[in-house]
């Protein structure tokens, strides 16, 4: 019974010392000169809840708020900094060439995170391609950077089965939350820039603090 | 063992009491906040997709056929459908929660008439009006809890037989034994999945059937479609698909079957064999889509089923140009034994039509070279160059002919 309850508290300990870590993916990123236009897509964010047996069901609230949240704080921490921002809707962004490379960058920053590509093993060179221009002459921008926030929060049921499985030694994940952001050089298609913050329980996006919080780490190292 | 059947008989009885949905209230979306909310969202995004697709196809005609069919069956909900004809060899319709709705080109092609179209419309807007997707996910959660608990009180059992075991092998037997009851749980969790699935398609079939009887369309039409789908599979080059029986959907986890048909056939008898089938208008509409949806079709390379469904296409004697044309396509392609007599056979039966594809001249050309007829393959290729003398291709005809002429 004893180790029981050691493994309950050490789960729960586990899940309450973590913080926003983020992992940064391109240390030594050129800093856009001072000036530069900057396009930001507005965050697109999923969030769901985690069911007791590790499905997931989709917050359309939640993820609503996450992207006002997300939104309202990267607009109003970017504003402060040398650079032109302007936010675009993605909806009607998502027509035509535009919303090729839209779709493109998607699925190159998706492709990041998991590092499965041989050939990128090495340095940090993830690029669009020069199409990305027809971006940058749509919206007159030099530079476009993207937010998107994925993330599960365990239900009530969800907990009880973790503390249930914690007695048979078998671990069972809470959920979490993540944000990325990727700056693109709208002229070279370059990624210059790449990080995902992982939410601790304070980052928590649904509140327009947790979200502060979220953004503030996720734009420590950003070079803007 | 009797641990496993008591889990799998609890996990099955959760399917029990499925059919017969609450009916939902036209132009209500879910509150944000609601696990409807949530798929409603998903949804939204998929459909988003939908519209910038390159497959969707946005001929403006068709889609207005397509739209006033469903919206003939959808009857109040017409509003709460939109309806995407997506460019797809396959027979496959589906509708999201939010009512974004696809018909695959497949679909269209197969259909045989207005009628059917409106059975198929009229089963997905069944799907729609009663929850089936939103009762799907909620069974789905309940069944995966369902199924761990069962499997957490089976490993619980299994880990304390386990440790009271004295030798190794005594463990690890009763550790297998315990992998295999979970399983058994896993299983039976499965089988109530589809089972509820099933039940589903049931209701959706019968009602719609109702909806489209009662927008004035020949009832038998929902028979008749199944129907043609099963012989479809059992033309099939392939003895997997031939054994697999007929599926509604490639994705689907069940086959079309007699329990379908017959589900259906007990409707029809209270239902008058009277009704407008709507096959000139349904013709009419995809008529401009024939050549191209028949060559996507040749691409999933079940050159049986398409003859098959040319055949079809081809009983009352219309479009005899084209359909003759991909009917030689497709034994072209396939080069069986014969196949290249019988190419021949229905090109020249193509050519005696005026709406049979330019290009019925170049294979021939192609053919009679080939058999070693250069007099008649130079007439088919000086034909094909008169025809279409701009085709992006004519070059490579021109060289044949010079190479003919040339006597190389």
């Amino acid at each position: 019974m004893k180790r029981i309850v050691a493994a309950v508290a050490a789960c729960w300990l586990l899940a309450a010392c973590t913080t926003t870590s983020t992992q940064l993916a391109f240390k030594d990123a050129p800093k856009p000169p001072a000036g530069a236009r900057i396009i930001l897509l507005q965050p697109e964010v999923h969030l769901a809840v985690l069911t007791a047996s590790g499905l997931q069901e989709a917050r359309a609230d939640w993820s609503q708020q996450g992207e006002d949240n997300l939104a309202a704080e990267m607009s109003a921490s970017l504003k402060a900094r040398a650079h032109q921002f302007r936010m675009i809707d993605p909806e009607g962004a998502m027509e035509g060439r535009t919303g090729q490379l839209l779709r493109l960058n998607e699925a190159v920053t998706r492709s990041i995170p998991y590092g499965y590509i041989p050939t990128k093993k090495g340095a940090f060179d993830w690029t669009l391609g020069e199409g990305a221009q027809a971006l940058g002459s749509a919206y007159e921008a030099d530079y476009a950077l993207f937010v998107t926030a994925r993330g599960t929060y365990a239900s009530g049921g969800r907990v009880v089965a973790m503390i249930g499985f914690a007695a048979l030694g078998v671990s069972v994940p809470l959920g979490n939350q993540y944000a990325m952001a990727s700056l693109v050089d709208l002229k070279t298609g370059r990624i210059v820039w790449y990080n995902t913050a992982l939410a601790g329980p304070n980052a928590d996006m649904r509140q327009p603090d947790g979200a502060k919080l979220l953004v503030t780490a996720m734009l420590k190292d950003a070079p803007l | 063992m009797r641990a496993g059947l008591l889990a799998a008989v609890a996990v099955a009885s959760l399917a029990v009491g499925s059919a017969a949905q609450a009916q939902r209230l036209a132009g209500v979306r879910p509150d944000l906040a609601s696990d409807e909310g949530g798929l409603w969202s998903v949804s939204d995004k998929a459909e988003i997709g939908a519209r910038q697709s390159a497959e969707l196809d946005r001929d403006p005609a068709l889609n207005a056929y397509v739209r006033d069919v469903a919206c003939k069956v959808a009857r109040d909900h017409c509003a709460d459908i939109r309806v995407y004809v997506m460019d797809r060899p396959f027979f496959n319709a589906s509708m999201a929660p939010n009512g974004y709705t696809e018909v695959w080109s497949g679909t269209l092609l197969r259909a045989a008439d207005e009628a059917q179209l409106a059975f198929i419309l009229g089963h997905e807007i069944s799907h729609f009006d009663r929850n089936h997707s939103l009762t799907s996910w909620r069974r789905r959660k309940s069944t995966a809890n369902a199924m761990m608990v069962l499997s957490a009180g089976v490993a619980v059992v299994g880990v304390a037989a386990a440790s009271s075991a004295h030798t190794y092998d005594g463990a690890s037997s009763i550790m297998d034994a315990t992998r295999g009851l979970i399983d058994v749980v896993y299983l039976a969790g499965m089988a109530s999945l589809f089972g509820f699935d099933r039940a589903n398609e049931l209701e959706a079939d019968r009602l719609g059937l109702g909806r489209a009887a009662q927008a004035g369309y020949r009832p038998a039409a929902a028979t008749e479609i199944w129907r043609a789908q099963m012989d479809e599979t059992q033309a099939s080059d392939f003895k997997r698909v031939r054994n697999s029986g007929a599926r509604t959907n490639i994705f689907a986890s069940h086959p079309v079957d007699a329990e379908r048909i017959q589900a259906l056939q007990a409707d029809l008898k209270a239902l008058p064999d009277a009704g407008a089938p709507g096959r000139a208008r349904h013709r009419t509409a995809i008529r401009p889509h024939l050549a191209a949806w028949l060559r996507d079709d040749l691409r999933r390379r079940d050159f049986g089923q398409t003859l098959h469904l040319i055949d079809r296409l081809a009983r009352d004697g219309e479009d005899l140009g084209v359909l003759n044309f991909y009917r030689g396509e497709a034994y072209r392609q396939r080069r069986g034994d014969g196949d290249l007599a019988l190419a021949r056979e229905a090109y020249l039966a193509a050519a005696a039509y005026s709406d049979a594809p330019v290009a019925v001249w170049r294979e021939l050309g192609d053919l009679r070279r080939k058999e070693g007829d250069p007099a008649g393959a130079k007439a088919a290729y000086d034909n094909y160059l008169t025809k279409a003398p701009a085709a992006e291709d004519a070059w490579i005809v021109q060289d044949s002919l010079n190479s003919l002429t040339s006597g190389k």
